[in-house]
């Protein structure tokens, strides 16, 4: 090794930029798609996690435009899949919220929105 | 919440670091029993009783604290998982809500009985012929760790890859960590007692554990190996986040511990059979007893390991 010091600024660089990694299932994708626009309100929400779930500590609630919570309160899981059914909520912004508790004993959470209508 | 979250995790941490230390222990006494001490014993019969006494010793002080961390695991887990106090968890079907519902909670109770049947099995042995069951037990009890975390939650045909590859790994540490006590233990006596029989029984001790050493490391690195590339995946994962740097700690302790039991192996196990002096035994004896505590050190990064994760996904 050449240049010794270099490595160790790259080492302190690097832990500088590392992230306290505590979260463990991950939202891989969703059904409908974060972030997206659909043309008229879905029937459901699907959550695909890159981990296995547990279903009793595992929720997701889904709010329309008006805040009002649309989804039926009871998430169904399988594997790493989890859906849940929603009510007619109209048109705008919904909100949903998940926190999840993968098989590996880890709690992880975070939020989404999506677009109906237009 | 009567815990801080902090002192649950370092909680979690010390109990599960000290869970996978007695595990291996009590698995790796008795795979050293079959491997490596009966197998020896032949032409010595005057060690048979003191060292399948200290194999005994050995497995039970080791079964019974991995049941009691095995147990703490458990409360904490599930006072992590339900957000609980203690005395709330264990009163307010915390407990029993972890056990019946999460896989976590129902391997716990499976690898309980298992280190119950495991106990009868030990403690039947001196009356029937149930040491094959002794084994199996062990291996299932410590196997099964695989399914309480990172490897039982990967999905699909992945998953199983995972679970296969971490079961394995926990048997070889098992087999190498394990068997250490028992060798220095061995060569301590050795030097003491100086004699013919004794030596004899040294070295084709000393040389099977090396061969059981060089199957157990090359599983350890290819599982190893598996088991990193299923949950990091690249190298900015590897090198960028906390697991990452962890497991890399992990790694170099690791080649440490490779590197004394190379020493151990190419240098001083010839001169084991070269020289009569006990030097060789005792410098052994030493050598196994830093890979040893450098073991200890794997067992508590791995205590960290398993509860922190990359992020994989932005
Ligand atoms: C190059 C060598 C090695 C590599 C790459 C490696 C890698 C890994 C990885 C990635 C995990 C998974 C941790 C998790 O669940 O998040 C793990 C677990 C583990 N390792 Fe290693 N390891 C190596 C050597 C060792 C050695 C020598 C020992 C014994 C002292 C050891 C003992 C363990 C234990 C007890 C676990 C916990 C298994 C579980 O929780 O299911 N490893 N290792
Ligand atoms: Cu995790």
């Amino acid at each position: 090794m050449r240049h010794p010091s270099r490595i160790w600024t790259a080492v302190l660089v690097l832990s500088l930029v590392t992230t306290e990694a505590r979260a463990h299932a991950f939202l891989d994708r969703a059904e409908p798609k974060v972030g997206n626009t659909v043309a008229s309100p879905p029937r459901e929400v699907t959550l695909y996690f890159t981990q296995k779930l547990e279903p009793a500590f595992s929720t997701i609630s889904v709010t329309n435009a008006a805040g009002q919570r649309i989804d039926s309160g009871k998430a169904r899981v399988s594997g790493s899949q989890m859906s849940i059914s929603l009510k007619p909520g109209g048109n705008g912004t919904y909100h949903v919220n998940w926190r999840v508790l993968s098989v590996d004993t880890h709690t992880t959470d975070g939020n989404f929105t999506f677009q109906v209508g237009q | 919440m009567s815990w801080s979250e902090a002192g649950l995790g370092d909680g979690l941490i010390a109990v599960r670091a000290v869970h996978f230390a007695a595990t291996a222990n009590t698995l790796g006494a008795l795979i050293f029993r079959s491997l490596i001490a009966e197998p020896a014993f032949g032409a010595t019969p005057e060690a048979v009783p003191v060292l399948a006494a200290q194999i005994r010793k050995l497995a039970w002080t080791s079964l019974v604290i991995a049941v009691l961390t095995g147990l703490g695991w458990l409360l904490l887990e599930t006072m992590q998982i339900t957000g609980l106090s203690l005395w709330d968890a264990l009163t307010q079907e915390g407990l029993s809500t972890v056990v019946e519902v999460t896989q976590f909670g129902q391997v716990t109770v499976v690898r309980l009985a298992l280190a119950v049947l495991l106990a009868i099995s030990l403690a039947g042995e001196r009356v029937w012929p149930v040491r094959r069951l002794t084994l199996v037990s062990a291996l299932a009890f410590t196997g099964a760790i695989a399914w309480t975390g990172h490897a039982g939650s990967t999905a699909g045909d992945l998953g199983i890859l995972h679970l296969v590859s971490d079961v394995l790994h926990l048997w070889a540490a098992s087999a190498w960590i394990g068997g250490l006590l028992l060798l220095m233990s061995l060569l301590n006596s050795s030097a003491r007692h100086q004699s013919a029989a004794w030596r004899k029984l040294e070295q084709n001790a000393v040389s099977r554990f090396s061969l059981l050493g060089i199957v157990a490391v090359s599983t350890l690195v290819l599982s190893g190996a598996i088991n990193a590339w299923i949950i990091v995946r690249s190298w900015q994962v590897l090198l960028a986040t906390a697991y990452g740097q962890l497991l890399l700690v992990k790694m170099a302790v690791v080649a440490l511990m490779v590197a004394f039991a190379c020493v151990n192996r190419l240098w001083l196990t010839p001169q084991l059979a070269a020289t009569a002096a006990a030097d060789a035994s005792l410098q052994l004896a030493r050598n196994s007893g830093i890979e040893f505590a450098l073991g200890l050190a794997v067992f508590a990064i791995v205590g960290a390991l398993g509860l922190q994760h990359p992020m994989i996904h932005p």
